[in-house]
This record gives C-alpha cells, structure tokens and sequence, in this order.
C-alpha cells in the first residue's frame, strides 16, 4: 500500500473548551514507515502521550487529518476506532495484566477478539507468544508470581499475540530496572522487526535510544526539526 | 556415545511461526478453520467466562456477594411463604367446604361477616335440572367454653343439613347419624388449642358436654378445617341444632347456599345458567371462585398482602445493594484492567456483558443455597408455628426471576462504572 502505516497531518489537539483550551499539539505532521522503529521524546507536557492516544484511537480527533492502518481517523465513529485498535498492539507503562487471569490466558485475551478462533488455537498461539518472550515455563503463572520484567514480557507478548499493524508503546520500561527494560525494548524491537511491524514509541529513558530508527523530539506540541533530535540523541 | 535426536534451539527455532520469510520454511497455509462456535456465541460466552474467573478469583468477595444473594432469597421466600400461608389458613373454612357451587349475597366480603341471603334462592336453584341438592348454610360465631379451665372465646358456628351430603367436611361422613341428635356437634381438630385439649378429652372420655353460646352442647366427633384469621376454631352441625344455639336467626335468611351437581354436570355452565336463572340478590359462584373471592378479601382489603409485598421488596432491596456494591468495587477495583481491555479492542458491550454475566452468575450462586436453606426454614418454622409453609416449584420459579431481576439491576447499575475505564488515560 502506497500510504504509511501511520500519517498524521497537520494535527492539533486541545484540552479543555473555550477560554480554558489548553492547546497540547500543535500543527503536527508525523508518518511512520513500514517496519520503522520511532521513538518519540521531548519533555513533560511536550504531547507525546496525547499524540500516540491519538494515533491509537484512543480519543477523538479534533483537527487535522490522520490515517493509520489506513483508517482515517478524522470523524472515525466509536466502532470504527474499536475496529482499528483491534490491529494495533498496545504496550503500556504499567504491564496492565488482569491480575485474575494466567499469562497464557491474558495473552489469549488479545486473540478473543477474533471470533474465527477457537479456544485451542488462541492458547496455543499465545503459548507460542510466551515462548517468544523468553516466559515458556511462566505459561500458567499469574502475573503476581512474575517479576516486573518478565509481566513486561508478557505485555509485549499480548500486544504482538494479535498480530498486529502498529505498535504503540508508552514507556514501557518506566517500571523496570535498566536490564530488564532494555531487555523488554530490544526483544520488542526484534520482535516487530521479524514480522516489519512499525514501533512508536514514547520514551524518557536515555539508555534505550538505540534501538531507534529515528527520533522525533517534542516540544510545546510541536515537532523539532531533525537536527535538533539528533542533538537529542547524542548528549 | 550415540548422539541422541534432539531438536536444537537455534536461532531459527526462536523465530515466531508467522515469520517464513525469515525462517525460510514455506509459507504455512493457514487458512481461516470454521469457527466451532458461532460468533453471537462467543459473544456471551467469553464475557460470561471472564466474569466468573474475576469473581473466582477473589474469594472473600465471591462468598459475600453470595451470602448477600442468599440473604436476600431467604428473605423473599419466607415473605411470600407467610404470605401464602396465611392466606391458605385465611380460607381454610371455604377450602374445606367441599360442594360444587355456592350462591352468596353480592355485598358480602369476608365470610366470617356474612350478608344473609333469603332462604328461597336454595329451592330455586333446584329447578335446573343439573343441580342434585342445595343446602342452605349458616353461619355465626359464639362463645366456646374451655372445658378444662373455663375461658370463653369465640368460636366459628357451621349450621347445615350435614345429612344432604352437600358439603363434606373431611372427617364428617362418619359422624352424620350421630349429628342427628339434638344438641350434638363436630369439632375441628386443628382449632387453636385455646378452646382446650378437646381431641384429648373426647378419646379419654368420650362424647362430653361443652357450653357454647349459653347452651349445653355435646361434643360427638371430630371433624378437620384449621383456624383463619376470621375463626380461631370451628364446630360443625345440623341445620336444627344451629338454631337451638342462635335462636334469634331467621331461619329463612341464609349466609351461604351450598350446590352439589349431578355426576357429570358440567360445572360453569351449570354456573352460568344459575346466573342467569337467579335474581341480582345472589351471587353465583364454583368452589374455587369461592376461596378466591375470600383470599381478594385478604389480598386487597386488609394490609396483610402490602405487609409481605413490602417484605419481599426490600429483601430484593437489600440483595440488590449488596450485589450492586460487590460489582462497583469489583470494577473500581479492575479499571485499569478494564481500561487495557478497551485499548486493544474490546467494545464497551463485551464489558458491559461481562458485569451482567457476574450478576446472573451470582444470582445462581445465591438462589441454589438460598433454596435449600429456605425449604429447611419453611420445615422448621412451619412446625413452630402451625402455617402451611410449603416449598413449590412455582414459588421456586418466581422467586428465581426475581433474584434474577434483582441481580440484573444491579448489574446494569454498576454498569455505569464502566465508563470511568477510559483507555485514553492508560497513558
């Protein structure tokens, strides 16, 4: 297909209503390309989050125009934005698991949404999954008896079991320690690599810059120009 | 040393099944298997499997969201059970009247206050040839005296011609030659035990005297009504010894008339024609409608039906909070989880689905032991107190739709929560 994974142009978002509008992105145009691995930095309140919230479906959007997975989004109804985030993988900070399940049936709740399956399919895929992620033996541990990194690896799991087009990732190694979290990115990375499954990723954290293909660097709702990411990126 | 067939983790073995590009295998041809379970299936079942490991999962919660269910089931069932009760004692002396059709006087509500109807209406009803016998039937209460230890108490007088064979009273057949002498009567056996140990006295010695309504009556058998709310206990007579005790009653003003059809006469059109054949001073009605027309009485004329309504209804009340309150926390408790649950694209109705399936998984959980422990307190209690509590499926059934309903609320209540699961804030 000849459009990107993800275009974005000329997208502007703000809190609030009337006076009390606060303007958090501003004009912003972004496109990810097929198999490319984006991380997203900039300072607090720069808009980072609220720009993958948009680009995941996960609020409305107010202006500009955005197409991902060839959806577009401007004036997508509620059931149009369920559908396409069906087809992106999500990975958040906190790993998010539900805390009454097994690691096998939470990553086995991504492939639920798929009617065709059926239940022996979806386990075995998301045993499959697990084994990817280095957690075969973790199958049936509850996420309480896993350690951070390794419920991190099971989010990722979940976030790959479906498939998926994109993958959004929202600091995802905010909660872990410094090993464990570059083990979780670069096993992401691989991952998606393999199946040339794009990444967007927000991130905070320094130590993980190098898995980028490119880095876009926020401001004030803007994005800088690449000279000055890549001054970012080499501190 | 024989080197022994093992599949060697190497880096192709790692690589995900969907990547044959990479791992050069050929490309699997995986085409979509027929779904075993159709869609709208699914679509039930999965929230359905999901409520329940939720609530599994949190055992403490689980039994008090039960104990609040069975709370609640128990109460309803001991509502409506006093509540049928009752009004099964309340029309014990009609249900025990055992004849075909009865004519009354239209403005009579209760039977225990009778407008008196004239005598005639009994030998007009004769002229339908359908109609074997009618037998006018007197009523009035008068005054018992213990015969133990003397205290007077009103009791439920019954005056017909016990030997027409109109109305049988269970027990009665046996003692009809006997009812024939003057100042003879049956007792009711289940009366309250207020008017004396008469079944004990009447087996150690015999038919015995009794004062009621200043007359000396004879106590000649036993016969079996049970007490209601008008009567705390019934004698039974003849026509002529009814009016030893009343003499000031008219012999030709009737409180009740009695029918019995020919074998094989079909009852409501025998109904129907005494309708149309009898002036507007009577009111013709079965057996059944009898009994139903007193309980109407009961029902809607005296606060007894609002008392268990009310009852039952803030037992649902009750369940309905406790369960609403289990939900809420439940999905306080989850909204992080239910929020991811969104982001990767579950709709709000498979949620809203799930909490509904909890509530109905409840309800179930609830009502089961509720219906043992219940029909275990309708045997005890029942004991204890001389009411007719007895466990039926249809009582089972309602009360089941109405735990059901109740759970269902309060699902559809903590519902609501829902909303506050916003994926956007995942971030």
């Amino acid at each position: 297909m000849a459009t990107p994974p993800v275009a974005l142009r000329g997208v502007t978002y703000a809190y609030g209503t009337g006076d009390l509008a606060r303007p958090v992105l501003r004009d912003v145009d972004l496109s990810v390309a097929p198999g490319e691995v984006v991380l997203l930095t900039g300072p607090s309140g720069s808009g980072k989050t609220t720009l993958l919230t948009l680009i995941g479906a996960l609020r409305a959007l107010q202006q500009g125009s955005a197409t991902v997975l060839g959806q577009e989004l401007a004036g997508a109804s509620e059931r149009e934005r369920t559908a396409l985030r069906r087809r992106i993988g999500f990975i958040f900070q906190q790993h998010n698991l539900l805390g009454f399940l097994t690691a096998r049936q939470n990553v086995a709740m991504a492939l639920e949404l798929d009617p065709a399956t059926t239940e022996r399919q979806r386990l075995a895929r998301a045993g499959e999954m697990l084994a990817a992620v280095g957690l075969a033996e973790k199958c049936e541990s509850r996420p309480d008896q896993l350690s951070g990194g390794q419920r991190q690896r099971v989010a990722v799991a979940r976030a790959l079991a479906g498939q998926p087009g994109l993958i959004l990732a929202d600091e995802p190694t905010a909660a872990l320690d410094r090993q464990s979290g570059g083990d979780v990115v670069r096993l992401l990375r691989d991952l998606a690599r393999r199946r040339g499954v794009p990444i967007l990723m927000v991130t905070h954290d320094p130590r993980i810059l190098d898995i980028a293909d490119r880095i876009v660097a926020m401001e004030d709702g803007r994005i800088l120009p690449a000279n000055e990411a890549n001054a970012v990126r080499a501190p | 040393m024989n080197a022994v067939p093992r599949t060697v983790p190497t880096a192709e073995a790692t690589l995900l099944p969907w990547a044959p590009e990479l791992t050069g295998a050929p490309a699997a041809a995986a085409p979509p298997p027929p779904p075993r379970s159709t869609p709208v299936l699914g679509a039930l079942w999965l929230p359905l499997r999901l409520a329940w490991r939720q609530l599994r999962a949190e055992r403490a919660r689980l039994a008090s969201a039960i104990a609040g269910v069975l709370f609640a089931c128990v109460l309803v069932f001991m509502q409506l059970g006093f509540r049928s009760a009752l009004f099964d004692s309340a029309t014990a002396l009609l249900s025990a009247m055992r004849a075909d059709i009865f004519l009354m006087h239209p403005l009579t509500t209760v039977s225990f206050k009778p407008e008196m109807l004239p005598r005639i209406r009994a030998s007009q009803a004769m002229a339908l040839p359908e109609v074997q016998a009618a037998v006018p039937v007197y009523l009035a209460q008068a005054t018992w005296r213990n015969p133990e230890d003397g205290t007077r108490r009103p009791v439920q007088l019954v005056g017909f011609d016990t030997e027409s064979g109109v109305m049988d009273f269970p027990g009665l057949a046996p003692l009809i030659e006997t009812l024939k002498r003057p100042d003879t009567m049956a007792f009711d056996r289940r009366s309250r035990p207020e008017f004396g140990p008469v079944p004990r006295l009447l087996a150690e010695r015999g038919p015995f005297q009794v004062q009621v309504g200043n007359r000396q009556m004879e106590v000649a058998g036993l016969v079996e009504i049970g007490p209601s709310f008008g009567a705390d206990g019934n004698v039974v007579m003849s026509e002529l010894n009814f009016r030893r005790i009343m003499k000031e009653r008219q012999a030709s003003q009737v409180d009740l008339v009695a029918i019995k059809l020919r074998p094989g006469a079909d009852r409501d059109a025998a109904v129907a024609r005494l309708r149309a054949l009898l002036p507007g001073d009577v009111m013709v009605m079965s057996q059944p409608q009898l009994v139903a027309h007193e309980r109407n009485y009961w029902e809607t004329a005296t606060p007894i039906g609002f008392i268990f309504a009310f009852g039952s209804l803030m037992g649902l009340v009750v369940g309905m909070v406790i369960v609403y309150q289990i939900l809420f926390s439940d999905i306080a408790s989850h909204l992080r989880e239910y929020a991811t649950l969104k982001a990767i694209g579950y709709s709000n109705g498979f949620l809203r689905r799930a909490v509904l399936s909890a509530a109905l998984i409840l309800a179930v959980l609830g009502f089961l032991p509720g219906l043992a422990l219940s029909t275990l307190l309708y045997d005890v209690v029942g004991k204890g107190t001389f009411l007719p509590l007895e466990m039926d499926a249809s009582r089972a059934l309602s009360v089941f739709a109405m735990i059901f309903t109740m759970c269902g609320i309060a699902g559809l209540l903590a519902m609501r929560k829902l909303r506050d699961a916003n994926p956007a804030d995942m971030f």
